[in-house]
């Protein structure tokens, strides 16, 4: 007897237990569906629901759906494809569902069952290939890339490529990415490469470490130096490991919960000796928390993913939990606030960053009627989905007021698409992360000229 | 969302497609029509033929007009929210789905009217006047998403109807698709109750049958000036129905009068919107009084002091909009909280006269005895109108049918006791052999014979609303039609 119980302690980690049609290892976790009533209190709340008007594009639909794949009534085939890789994995049915039926989990779950039983092939295997496994997971690669993408900026390429109309070859949601793209600076990662210790202002109250992301670091690193500021004015001392990665989100999205895992220990690895990670992306923010999900069949690294994820904060509830110094100059601002699904519906945070905002002399804030729609970046959904993306933009467009200057938010996926929905439009609001507002704020009471 | 061409063979399919204008617009495949299985009621599942997605009355008149012409079974579906089974394709119907016909036509706040297509929610109607100081009275748990559409063929009631009245109350005029395709109007220029039979009347409740709605005029009314709500604890479910009927005979007719018992609050805690209600009472009251300022704190100061009378453990008025709001998300969310509690439940609606509410309670709890099954009470109490939620897992053997049994006794006992054993949920599959309960069989015949003045062929929504012919006198006159 004793025997047999230490055999099964020294088995495989991942046990293949398979799930009616689910064959492969971490099937969908069938206490999920079981919480789903069926009664459709989350239709209004879906984005694509809104837009098709379809119910397999529904939170309720796509719940029923997996079920019956999971039931052995359904077979996994291409024509399933369509329904759950439609979703936004916005998560707005989780806030919607009145018995909390955790949607986003399954969809990503059923993703990765999908994935392994039809795997891409063609251009879109070598695409989601080179850059998932390719370049996110690395970061000397990504700032490559990022100096590849400053090099086209500033050796005046971009400028003879928009002249050169040579963008109108891309596809057009292609090229208007392209137009949008902000102007890369030095990754944080990169340029505290030797600095063990970034000190606090004044006297030392925590110690904090950074996610710095990769996209973050590449696209919007002056969001990461602003968070920097911020944080050491309020008397943290900043730790940037460098052995950090990506948060994995953009792959287990994907479907591909393999390298997700893989990306996880790292991160949970390199940030074992802090006791708070900060992050200012809610995407990633979200995927940390949520890590303990990705290690259902895995006791041991299960434990550490859970402790790992008490550590994780998001930058706007940080600063509103431990305190910070209410900046006393005014910033004469008319500001609207967008929800990031990630941060709103995905980790419950919608107060602190508003109340940031207001503790803001002069600031100004301007309600967005449904502010937490999503705006159709939903990771990398904006290039795999671009025709739903498109719709799912304009209908928060016109949610948007008309009379404010700068449009917030917490999340850079977010912001290149509201960026992109600001040109679209023909808008002039400017889109800002919250942190950059209250760094501005503090760089104005300094006397430093803030440049919007 | 897929661009490529229709890909079946089905000359009927090809058809649809034709009319909805491309494969935008139709479901034919497994995986897309597995959504549309079922409704709200969950018990009896069956894949459509097809789902199209019509933009305007012109192109559901040619669906209905090529579905009557080829004899294809085809019925009408809004948001699926139905708790009777209204929409489920029962014979592999061809299903409208109207959810694309969500525009809000006109506002005539002067005539107090507005003009909707089916498709529209029913809470963005309130939310689109709100500002204006209007709003729409109907209000069903779930507004947030039903359609004003489905609202008119199930005649859906819900908290605040107690005083305001359900839908059929509020609806001036319909534009309606005939089973044969032809399009008419009901109630032109929203002018109430015109000469002749009320036709408005019977299709509104008519579950689907009768016709396909398009167009409804609906009465909107003006805000009322002031509004309290107050939330009362009992300890014994007795002491809270006599506080209801106290409240009734003391000439008071409050917005709402809501009643939930304990198993109830328990699926309400356990869920998304919880108040902190005590879990050890036997029922709460939500009460809401509205109307004119003056009067109001008289009339919650007569309530507090039934409630009082009535040996309340803790009654409370809400202090603000914010803790009034949460109290009725907590109550309107109640049916979806008890997937919190059981992974699936069977929600009745009977309707009893207020005075036998303790006995039927009393009733239903040997009921839930007798079967091994929770049965949570959710309550329109000023109507009289009970909403028994039997609470059972169909992945377990026979439970299905032990919840299905033990529902239609619930109902049984309604009807026992002089009730109804529908209130506002429809009848649909779920009740209609229960319809014996209340009517006999030439009454059943009166009201099938007036389905086949509108509907011949029977093509639209078969098999709902009344019991299935095989019995007695239905039977005997197919046989005498033969010959």
């Amino acid at each position: 007897m004793s025997l047999r119980e230490s055999e099964i302690k020294s088995g495989p980690a991942c046990t293949t237990v398979s799930l009616g049609n689910y064959r492969f290892s971490d099937p969908p976790d069938p206490s999920k569906w079981a919480d789903c009533v069926h009664c459709g209190m989350c239709l209004e709340s879906c984005p694509t629901y809104e837009q098709t008007g379809q119910e397999q594009h529904s939170p309720r639909g796509r719940v029923h759906l997996m079920k019956s794949v999971g039931e052995g009534k359904l077979e996994i085939t291409e024509d399933l494809i369509d329904p759950i890789f439609t979703c936004l994995d916005c998560r707005a049915c989780t806030t919607a569902c009145p018995a909390d039926v955790d949607v986003g989990g399954l969809i990503e779950q059923v993703r990765g069952q999908i994935r392994q039983a039809i795997p891409l092939t063609g251009w879109k295997a070598l695409v989601s290939d080179f850059f998932l496994k390719g370049v996110f997971p690395y970061p000397s690669r990504l700032h490559l890339l990022g100096s590849l993408l400053k090099l086209y900026q500033k050796s005046g390429l971009q400028t003879f490529a928009r002249k050169a109309k040579l963008l109108r070859m891309m596809p057009k949601h292609l090229a208007e990415m392209e137009a949008i793209l902000p102007e890369v600076g030095v990754p944080v990662r990169k340029k505290y490469k030797h600095t063990n210790v970034i000190k606090a202002k004044g006297e030392t109250k925590h110690t904090v470490a950074l996610l710095t992301g990769c996209v973050m670091d590449v696209m919007f690193s002056d969001i990461n130096e602003a968070t920097i500021r911020v944080l050491t004015r309020n008397g943290n001392d900043v730790v940037i490991p460098q052995n950090q990665t990506c948060c994995g989100a953009l792959h287990v999205h994907a479907g591909d919960r393999e390298t997700g895992r893989r990306l996880a220990k790292q991160n949970i690895e390199a940030f074992r000796h802090v006791d708070r990670v900060i992050v200012n992306a809610a995407g990633c923010g979200c995927m940390l928390k949520e890590y303990p999900e990705l290690f259902r069949d895995d006791p041991e690294w299960h434990e550490k993913a859970e402790q790992f994820a008490q550590k994780v904060e998001d930058i706007s509830k940080y600063l509103h939990d431990t305190g910070y110094d209410k900046p006393k100059t005014e910033l004469n601002m008319r500001i609207t606030y967008h929800d990031a699904c990630h941060l709103a519906h995905g980790q419950g945070i919608r107060q602190e960053p508003r109340a940031l905002l207001t503790s803001i002399p002069g600031v100004e804030m301007v309600a967005m009627p449904n502010a937490d729609r999503c705006c159709g970046s939903a990771g990398i959904y904006n290039l795999t989905h671009p025709e739903m993306a498109g719709a799912v933009l304009e209908s928060k467009m016109e949610h948007v007021p008309q009379d404010v200057e700068l449009i917030s938010m917490g999340n850079p996926g977010c912001m290149l698409q509201m960026a992109l929905g600001v040109m679209k439009y023909g808008r002039n609001q400017k889109v800002v992360h919250t942190v950059q507002i209250l760094d501005w704020a503090y760089q104005k009471e300094e006397g430093k000229e803030v440049r919007i | 969302m897929r661009k490529t061409a229709i890909q079946t063979k089905d000359p009927h399919i090809q058809a649809l497609a034709r009319i909805v204008g491309g494969e935008k617009s139709i479901l034919y495949k497994k995986e897309d029509l597995i959504a549309y299985d079922c409704d709200g009621f969950t018990v009896h599942r069956h894949l459509p033929k097809a789902v199209v997605f019509p933009k305007n009355t012109e192109e559901v008149a040619a669906i209905v007009k090529y579905c009557h012409d080829h004899d294809l079974p085809f019925l009408a579906r809004g948001a699926g929210t139905g708790l009777s089974g209204g929409a489920i394709p029962l014979n592999g119907e061809v299903v409208i789905s109207l959810t694309r016909m969500k525009r809000l036509l006109h506002v005539d706040l002067e005539n107090r009217r507005a003009v909707v297509e089916p498709g529209f929610v029913n809470l963005k109607l309130t939310n689109s006047i709100a500002d204006r100081g209007y709003y729409y009275a109907p209000d069903p748990s779930s507004q947030y998403c039903c359609t004003i559409g489905g609202n008119v063929a199930e005649n859906a009631g819900g908290a605040h109807c107690l005083k305001y009245g359900v839908t059929t109350n509020h609806i001036l005029g319909l534009e309606v698709v005939l089973p044969n395709g032809e399009i008419i109007e009901i109630g032109e220029n929203g002018i109430p109750d015109p000469p002749g039979y009320d036709l408005l009347g019977l299709l509104t409740g008519s579950e689907g049958t009768l016709g396909i709605v398009t167009k409804i005029t609906v009465r909107i009314l003006k805000n009322p000036e002031a509004k309290q709500t107050v939330l009362a604890y009992f300890d014994r479910v007795e002491d809270a129905s006599q506080a209801v009927s106290d409240i009734i005979s003391a000439g008071m007719v409050p917005a709402a009068l809501e009643m939930m018992d304990q198993t109830a609050i328990e699926g309400v805690e356990a869920a998304a919107f919880p108040v902190g209600h005590p879990k050890d009472i036997e029922a709460l009251l939500l009460i809401e009084v509205d109307g004119i300022s003056a009067g109001i704190s008289e009339q919650i100061n007569e309530i507090l002091h039934i409630c009082k009378k009535r040996n309340v453990r803790e009654v409370k008025v809400a202090q603000s909009e914010e803790e009034r709001a949460r109290w009725w998300a907590n109550r309107k969310t109640g049916f979806s909280a008890m997937g919190a509690i059981s992974p699936d439940y069977l929600v009745q609606d009977g309707v009893i006269p207020r005075n036998k509410l303790p006995e039927v309670l009393k009733n239903i709890r040997a009921i839930s005895k007798k079967y091994g099954l929770r049965i949570a009470n959710i309550f329109h109490a000023g109507d009289g109108n009970l909403h028994p939620l039997v609470l059972f897992d169909a992945r377990k053997p026979g439970e299905t049918e032990r919840a299905l049994a033990a529902g239609s006794e619930c109902l049984q006992v309604c009807a026992a006791v002089g009730g109804s054993i529908t209130g506002e949920h429809g009848v649909g599959i779920e009740k209609k052999e229960e319809m014996r309960f209340i009517f006999s069989d030439e009454e059943i015949v009166a009201q099938t014979d007036i389905r086949d003045v509108f509907n011949p062929k029977n093509l639209l929504n078969a098999g709902k609303l009344f019991p299935t012919p095989g019995r007695c006198v239905e039977m005997k006159q197919v046989a005498s039609s033969i010959k």
